[in-house]
């Protein structure tokens, strides 16, 4: 069954006949956000005014919608918040007291407190921090690459989503990308793992849900009846932190059961006898004993998943924030080939599509680092800054497409590094947000309509286009361009930051490589997308006959990637390939019981009973739109899911104020008693801004910031709280505009 | 969370042709198609995705948390036409 035919042009007939006088001008838009759908768009432009942001109606992935998010993009560009000019902090750090000052008087004090800073501790004491709030080629997370990499800074490790996910991915099947998810309607039985796709990853929904219309099972695995789980067909609710095991009791299942498509794993894998010797140690049993889910259910999960083709799995993120996360994820990524779903169009797997043949090393030049510059993990800014040891210690901090303050773990320990006295922090923004509260200088950001960018996805098959719309208001620049400056300060005269945001863009990808050919980027200019170059999608087949792009060619059950330092992507650590520096990680997939809770002192203590995961909030992207009033009204005040059960214990009633909190710090909420969590399980969305909660907390704060073991994703899925009611006299909101 | 239908809706079908997961009712093969005065957001399904908004052509879709004072209560109305289908199997 195809999806059916939605007659996009009707409302843009109708959109343009209202127009009666001059017709709007429209060029093509991406969605920037860190998001896997990639949004190709529309800007409709009037007289310099940005208008509409529509979906582009022509790409067949996310077919002319947008979402929650992004519906009123257009008024988003002129919220009056939006910082427009350079602005020096005049009041203490944190006070949020700010005078404008001109670019060149920026640029001078960066340049001057840099170089200072440089003469005294070498460039090492600078550390960039920038991250996802742009996903573009210019402007996203490497846009400070090339500068930093120049000026010898500390190398910023990126790792706070995904890298676990994209790790185990290189270590199982290899840069593939994945089943196509437009061959999703083709799938009989589709397993959602770790992920709420119709809150995050909405446009791959109506392919899900046309599929289930036509026979297909769909099945959710998550530790809670997320809004993806409630229109399941089959939702299975194991402890959080617990997938590994429940993979592996699968895998044992499969193997104990003779489910196994046998020649596809003679010819196609890799360690097979590894991997049923690690499996084995996981009877159904065992795995209910640890997961929490029956044994009869995870034996009729293995049964159905087994022998209902085609199978597809959709491996959410959610599942990597946990110390045995990304090994779960490796054994998961094992589940299609031992039962030959890669076979069958619409079977398989899909977690990160993002091996797409971006010229890296052109847009970050790794060749410029020098030998053995510092490599910092950003998930733990906490400790960096506040570390005595750290030698040279961080003096200087750029802040660029992030916010710290709401997003880190241990972020109250983070705030404490920010308000030295002998740090010298830039933010560029678009808002004061909880983290340019801190900033020495805010710089002014720009919007997706005004600047341009190229845009990928990590969740189809589509490169995306985004055209300037608009002028920048006030003085924003993008940060294609802000680099750009900041280079000419320094001095830097390379190609790389003389050349125009166009000239970059036409290079930025390897358009001699398979996957782009046929295409350009005169193609991509005029159509506003391209889809790579992978066959259509009835009869996508990628691994029908192995083909994996891994050293052996095969599905590595056991990996042949050397791991003996951990592994983060270049691509989060700008670009530089070697030097790992984390723990090792096993070359077959497993799961370690003491695991269960990183600190052994911490599980047996039991005055934080509670287990907090912090799945992404509906309305928001991350913290972006968290300080939109519409945005805030759709996703409420935040709130805590708790059982009732444990909302007795507490007497806590429905909606009661409550606080949560743990040694790290504390974040106020309101109470929705439910069963859509179990007992002993508590559900908090991150996202909302600090200083507009109830007790000025946010939730990923409550979580521990040492670097953690597999691919440095911090462990936000494993945060142990106690919870108690909130007496009125104790609410302290610092910014009560809502 | 969900899209409400109110008032003005002249069940003229636009929005059902653009609703990528099907939220909207009633559809062509439901016996109340024919004589329905309106059309329902299933608050169940619904995707906030905002397509329908922009396809009707009377302005009668707005966002629950948006809706006019007048109109609030029909996020009620909606949500009552599918508590009552899954009740009789079908409205009659």
């Amino acid at each position: 069954m195809a999806l059916k035919n939605t007659d996009y042009s009707v409302k843009y007939r109708r959109a343009e006949s209202s127009v009666l006088t001059e017709q709007p001008k429209v060029v093509f838009g991406a969605c920037p956000h860190d998001c896997p759908d990639g949004c190709s768009m529309l800007y409709k432009v009037k007289e310099g005014r940005l208008l509409k942001v529509n979906g582009n109606p022509d790409q067949p992935f996310t077919r002319g919608r947008l979402c929650v998010k992004l519906k009123d993009f257009a008024q988003h560009h002129y919220n009056p918040d939006r910082v427009l000019y350079p602005l020096r902090r005049s009041g203490p750090k944190g006070s949020g007291e700010f005078v404008r000052i001109s670019w060149d008087e920026a640029l001078d004090e960066i340049k001057q407190r840099w170089q200072k800073l440089i003469e005294d501790f070498g460039a090492e004491t600078i550390l960039p921090y920038g991250y996802a709030g742009n996903m573009g080629l210019l402007n996203g997370m490497n846009s400070g690459d090339a500068f930093f990499n120049k000026l010898g800074t500390t190398i910023s490790e990126k790792t706070f989503c995904g890298s676990s996910a994209v790790t185990s991915q290189l270590m199982t099947i290899g840069p593939a990308l994945g089943t196509d998810p437009e061959s999703f309607l083709q799938s009989k039985f589709i397993l959602i793992w770790g992920g709420n796709t119709v809150s995050t990853n909405s446009h791959l929904w109506p392919f899900i849900a046309s599929a289930q219309k036509d026979g297909a099972k769909v099945v959710v695995i998550d530790p809670y009846r997320s809004r993806t789980a409630k229109l399941a067909d089959w939702h299975i609710a194991p402890k959080p932190g617990t997938d590994g095991a429940l993979a592996l009791a699968l895998i044992n299942l499969i193997v104990e059961n003779d489910w196994l498509d046998q020649d596809y794993v003679d010819q196609y894998t890799q360690g097979f006898d590894d991997l049923k010797a690690v499996a084995a140690a996981f009877s159904a049993d065992k795995a209910e004993n640890i997961t929490g889910i029956k044994a009869e259910e995870i034996n009729r999960l293995a049964y159905e998943y087994a022998n209902t083709q085609p199978s597809v799995i959709r491996v959410g993120i959610g599942l990597e924030r946990h110390p045995n996360g990304g090994q779960a994820i490796r054994a998961i990524d094992c589940l299609p080939a031992l039962i030959g779903a890669w076979r069958h169009a619409g079977g398989g797997l899909l977690q990160m599509p993002v091996f797409v043949p971006v010229r890296g090393e052109f847009l970050s030049r790794p060749d410029w680092i020098k030998e053995d510059t510092r490599v910092v993990n950003l998930s733990n800014l906490a400790d960096t800054l506040t570390n005595d040891e750290l030698n040279p210690a961080i003096n200087a901090l750029f802040i660029w497409n992030a916010n710290p303050v709401s997003k880190l773990p241990n972020a109250n320990k983070a705030v404490e590094g920010l308000l030295r006295e002998d740090l010298f922090t830039v933010v560029s923004e678009q808002f004061i947000t909880d983290t340019a509260l801190y900033a020495d200088l805010i710089l002014p950001a720009t919007m997706a309509a005004e600047h341009n960018d190229i845009v990928t996805s990590w969740g189809h098959f589509y490169i995306t286009m985004n055209q300037k719309a608009i002028d920048p208001p006030g003085e924003t620049v993008s940060n294609f361009e802000l680099f750009q400056r900041l280079a000419e300060r320094f001095g830097f005269d390379d190609p790389r930051f003389t050349k125009t945001d166009k000239e970059i863009l036409a290079e930025a990808l390897d358009w001699d490589a398979p996957l782009l050919q046929g295409r350009s980027f005169k193609m991509l200019e005029e159509n506003g997308f391209i889809r790579i170059n992978v066959p259509e999608k009835s009869i996508s087949r990628p691994h029908a006959e192995g083909n994996f792009p891994t050293p052996s060619g095969k599905c590595e059950f056991r990996s042949s990637l050397d791991t003996s330092s951990g592994f983060v992507a270049p691509v989060l650590r700008q670009m530089l390939a070697g030097r790992q520096t984390g723990r090792p990680i096993d070359s077959v997939p497993n799961y370690i019981l003491d695991d269960q809770c990183q600190d052994k002192n911490e599980c047996s203590d039991k005055t934080l009973p509670l287990h907090l995961i912090s799945p992404k909030s509906h309305a928001f992207l991350n913290s972006q739109y968290a300080n939109e009033a519409h945005k805030l009204r759709k996703q409420e005040q935040q709130f805590v899911l708790i059982s009732p059960a444990d909302a007795d214990a507490r007497q806590i009633s429905e909606g009661d104020s409550v606080r949560i909190f743990n040694q790290l710090g504390e974040v106020g909420a309101n109470a929705r008693v439910t069963t859509d969590v179990s007992n002993g399980t508590v559900v908090a969305t991150f996202g909302y801004w600090p200083g507009r909660n109830l007790l000025n907390g946010s939730v990923n704060a409550l979580t521990k910031s040492q670097i953690p073991g597999f691919a440095g994703t911090p462990y936000y899925n494993d945060t142990l709280v106690e919870i108690e009611k909130l007496p009125k006299e104790a609410i302290r909101i610092r910014d009560k505009k809502q | 969370m969900t899209y409400v239908i109110t008032a003005p809706c002249v069940a003229d079908y636009s929005c059902v042709e653009v609703c990528p997961v099907d939220c909207i009712s009633p559809e062509p093969d439901d016996s109340d198609f024919q004589d329905a005065e309106q059309m329902y957001i299933n608050p169940e399904i619904c995707i906030d995705c905002a397509a329908c908004v922009d396809a009707c052509p009377v302005l009668a879709i707005y966002e629950d948390v948006d809706l006019p004072k007048r109109w609030q209560h029909y996020a009620r109305i909606n949500r009552n036409y599918f508590t009552n289908k899954n009740r009789t199997g079908g409205v009659e």
